[in-house]
């Protein structure tokens, strides 16, 4: 029983790990070189955010702030301010995960929602400080709505596609401990 | 059992709060290290690109392979009227063939009678777009070739007509290409037509802006926009575009490059130009004249004076 609970345990994270590499893939691919309009919504943040809303022990600190540190470095962004700011609502929101069980969504949504505002906000604010020269502020906004508005989205593909659902009162996660 | 599991997680909880911590100011660490010296970092990201993006290849190609087939084949439902169009443009294209072989002839008896002589150290290596730069904010391609190629940073890239932008960041296989439409792309460009000279400015648009020109007005829309070579970091005279103003009245040049679909780059081999240092030297008599008298100096410059006449 261990031993298969084990295992699913680091099948997940390395799911985890392997649908972060996708979408950066998909950044990647030189389909438009010329300058767009719009921005799409991050989604390393929303889906880390709604992984660890859900199952915490999926998504370990050391992985995450890899692959965050790694999507910095790929993505061209100065390195590791995105990343720390990132980690730090997601630790937030790991501590606060087993109160917003017990919500409706909505109250995730809005929460999670806060910290990806928070998040950009502080990121714009710290470029400014250290005078980083940074793109117009519309893109930023774009990015910011795609992002808030695309996390029922993610949650949807999180719980349906990968099955991921809150952990019940007095569940035992894959570790053994009581949520 | 389920004592000792609550006991360890009291035990691992502030652990694991202090690995955060460690980890979020480690990443801010990494982020004035980047701040203050900002070349060592960039190669440290330049080399894990080099690492992560040839090994995302065999993925990468089909995939954008199949999306380009896709999108072709959407354009297949407007064919016919496709068909008609390029029918039109290749008439207007066999005069303008026409008149550009006659110009081609014109060309080469003009600079055979000047003894022009092209630079000869100009040869280029071309490399495949790998990846672009994966966010709205940076506009930036990677090239399949790097220092093994001997590619430098600051070599200049164009497509098969204008240039596209400038090697910055060096792998081993892989080269980043800053696009001259990314924020923080300056080029000096002079304007052949009225000889004024500025700088290219990318502002994550498609058509960058034109500044510090001299006299902005004499500058005409249409007028062919190249580099100008000044600072030395670029050769000189590549094709750039032509100048446009926009709506808001600021000067801006529309590329000659088709920044649609990048797919194979010309890196231009570039040594340096030679620069002319000294100031000029006074051409000397062989024999310098002895100071004895400004008489006799003076029939001295006189007598020299003739000799050139």
């Amino acid at each position: 029983m261990t031993e298969i609970t084990l295992t699913r345990l680091w099948l997940m994270r390395a799911l985890f790990a392997v649908i972060v590499l996708v979408v950066l893939l998909f950044n990647l691919l030189p389909l438009t070189t010329a300058p767009r309009f719009w921005a799409g919504p991050d989604l390393i943040m929303s889906l880390a955010f709604a992984w660890v809303l859900r199952r915490p022990e999926y998504v370990p600190l050391p992985i995450v702030a890899g692959l965050l540190f790694l999507a910095d470095l790929v993505l061209g962004r100065p390195p590791g301010l995105y990343a720390a700011l990132t980690l730090i609502a997601f630790e937030n929101l790991r501590a606060r995960a087993p109160q917003l069980r017990d919500m409706a969504f909505t109250v995730e949504w809005l929460s999670v929602s806060a910290m990806i505002v928070a998040i950009m906000l502080g990121y714009r604010l710290l470029l400014a400080l250290f005078m980083v020269p940074e793109a117009a502020p519309a893109l930023w906004l774009i990015q910011l709505l795609a992002t808030v508005a695309t996390y029922p989205l993610v949650v949807a593909l999180t719980r349906f596609g990968f099955g991921l659902r809150k952990a019940q009162l007095g569940e035992v996660n894959a570790l053994g401990q009581r949520q | 059992m389920k004592n000792d599991r609550s006991q360890t997680e009291d035990f691992t909880g502030p652990l694991k709060r202090l690995l955060a911590a460690i980890v979020v100011i480690a990443l801010l660490g990494v982020f004035v290290l980047w701040r203050i010296d900002s070349p060592r970092v960039e190669r440290f990201r330049a080399q894990v690109v080099d690492h992560v993006l040839p090994s995302f290849e065999w993925a990468m190609v089909p995939v954008t392979a199949g999306v380009n087939l896709l999108r072709d084949f959407q354009s297949y439902q407007a064919l016919h009227a496709q068909n008609q169009e390029l029918k039109r443009e290749l008439q207007t294209m066999k005069k303008w063939k026409e008149a550009a072989v006659q110009l081609s002839q014109e060309n080469a008896r003009l600079l055979d009678l000047n003894k022009v002589r092209l630079d000869p150290r100009l040869t280029f290596i071309t490399g495949v777009v790998m990846a672009d730069s994966g966010s709205p904010f940076r506009q930036s391609v990677v090239l399949n070739i790097g220092s093994r190629d001997g590619i430098l940073d600051g070599w200049a890239a164009m497509d098969g007509l204008g240039l596209v932008g400038r090697i910055s960041g060096v792998g081993r296989r892989t080269a980043r290409v800053l696009l001259l439409t990314d924020p923080s792309s300056r080029i000096p460009v002079t304007v052949p037509s009225s000889g004024q000279s500025g700088l290219l400015i990318g502002d994550n648009t498609r058509t960058p802006t034109l500044d510090f020109l001299d006299s902005p007005d004499i500058v005409r829309p249409g007028d062919r926009v190249v580099t100008s070579g000044d600072g030395h970091v670029f050769p000189a005279g590549l094709l750039v575009g032509e100048v446009a103003i926009d709506p808001g009245g600021r000067m801006r040049v529309r590329l000659a490059a088709d920044y649609e679909r990048l797919e194979f780059l010309r890196v231009l081999r570039h040594h340096g130009q030679e620069r002319i240092v000294d100031p000029g030297q006074l051409v000397l008599p062989e024999v310098l004249p002895e100071p004895d008298s400004p008489l006799e100096l003076g029939q001295r410059e006189q007598v020299q004076g003739d000799s050139d006449d």
